[in-house]
């Protein structure tokens, strides 16, 4: 299964080249396409209401949308479900009001884009592709970051963690065994890191992290971007090409979008430029479709370019 | 003998104690610094493991309480009456 990132500046046509690859792979292969960005053009591209739902389009062509929003609001009442059952003392209503707050702190929706990607990439295991549409650059590259971050925060945490267990188990010794009556606080507190709860979700959180990680970086995975013509979308493309390699992620194929005949000369400037960052990496250039296209029978699915042979990194 | 040794051993205990206590002050600190300010980890990570920090976040506020008595506490560790 390869999964396939389609990134770039806002309005380059990102969803278009998405959405066009997944219709030229799903002739051959089992394709599911699945829309993280906040503007969801691809339900227009289809001409069909998603509505953060999904929609089959044909036997091998799965689209789905999904609900930014929708995904932090489940995520946190998760939270608030395993809160209400562990905190004895505290009402639910009032964490209610606090979670309401939090659900405007920063970082909630990358981690929620996160979750999602995540979740699909474990679930579908029945499709030869998965490709994500993203949301624009900055978004983008914050959560596919995000993994490794948080792994460098959980050792940290998972460091002091430790010395708490170790200081625990030291007033333990100190203490001896506890006599019969002896109804403390401190008699509650787990020593051995084997019982301690926030020390074992901080470690399958990192497990997972560390899964995700591998599978974002390996061999199956692979970042698009899609730019045009114009010097706008050279530079971003720059900064996301920087980030990219930042977090060591691969990118696969580079797709100029919005090609004519009189800038023809300015594509040239900008896939030169481009290259010095890159090197040799594929490209492929897409004409300017003068045909607005809507529907299964539209012009849009007939892009000449073929978009499918590129992406097979490993020929 | 034995009251003796009972004795040292408190001394000890509390002095680990404290410590212990003022490494959870610490994690909590860290892991919860976000809600006040404090560059922290990603803010879902907290969110992720607040469900079993009811001790350190007593800790926490414990802490906060006795911020203005930091002296007090000081030679309460150290034994100056």
């Amino acid at each position: 299964m390869k999964i396939l990132f389609y990134t770039g500046k806002g309005g380059v046509g990102k969803s278009t080249m998405a959405a066009s690859a997944a219709w030229q792979l799903s002739r051959n292969s089992r394709v599911l396409i699945v829309s993280l960005d906040p503007a969801h053009n691809l339900g227009d591209i289809f001409c069909v209401s998603l509505n953060g739902r999904e929609k089959r389009m044909s036997d091998r062509l799965l689209l789905r949308e999904v609900d930014l929003h929708k995904l932090s609001r489940d995520y946190l009442e998760r939270e608030i479900g395993v809160l209400t059952r562990t905190y004895s003392y505290l009402q639910a209503l009032n964490l209610d009001r606090y979670f309401s707050v939090l659900k405007y702190s920063p970082g909630i929706e990358e981690y929620a884009l996160l979750t999602s990607i995540e979740e699909t990439i474990r679930r579908e295991k029945d499709f030869d592709f998965i490709i994500f549409d993203t949301p624009p650059t900055g978004l983008t590259l914050r959560f596919l970051a995000l993994p490794q971050i948080t792994i460098t925060w959980i050792d940290r945490l998972a460091q002091i963690r430790r010395q708490i267990l170790d200081k625990r188990h030291t007033i333990q010794k100190i203490r001896g065994p506890r006599k019969e009556g002896d109804e403390g606080q401190e008699v509650k507190l787990a020593f051995d890191e084997k019982d301690d709860a926030v020390l074992n979700r901080l470690m399958a959180l990192k497990g997972n992290y560390e899964s995700l990680t591998g599978i974002l970086q390996g061999p199956d995975c692979g970042v698009v971007l899609v730019f045009n013509p114009d010097m706008l979308s050279l530079r971003e493309s720059e900064r996301l090409v920087e980030g990219l390699r930042d977090i060591n992620l691969p990118l696969r194929l580079l797709i100029q979008n919005k090609v004519t005949e009189e800038n023809r000369s300015i594509a040239g400037q900008v896939v030169a430029e481009l290259r010095k960052m890159v090197g040799e990496i594929p490209l492929l250039q897409v004409a300017l479709s003068a045909q607005l296209a809507c529907g299964l029978d539209s012009m849009l699915y007939d892009i000449p370019e073929d978009l499918v042979a590129p992406l097979d990194w490993r020929r | 003998m034995q009251g003796f040794g009972q004795g040292q051993r408190e001394k000890v205990l509390s002095l680990t104690c404290m410590e212990q206590q003022e490494l959870e002050n610490v994690f909590a600190l860290l892991l919860l610094g976000s809600f006040v300010g404090f560059p922290a980890p990603p803010t879902f990570l907290a969110v992720e493991l607040l469900p079993f920090m009811e001790r350190e976040m007593q800790v926490l506020g414990q802490r906060a309480e006795d911020a203005s008595d930091m002296l007090g506490q000081m030679m309460g560790t150290l034994g100056v009456d």
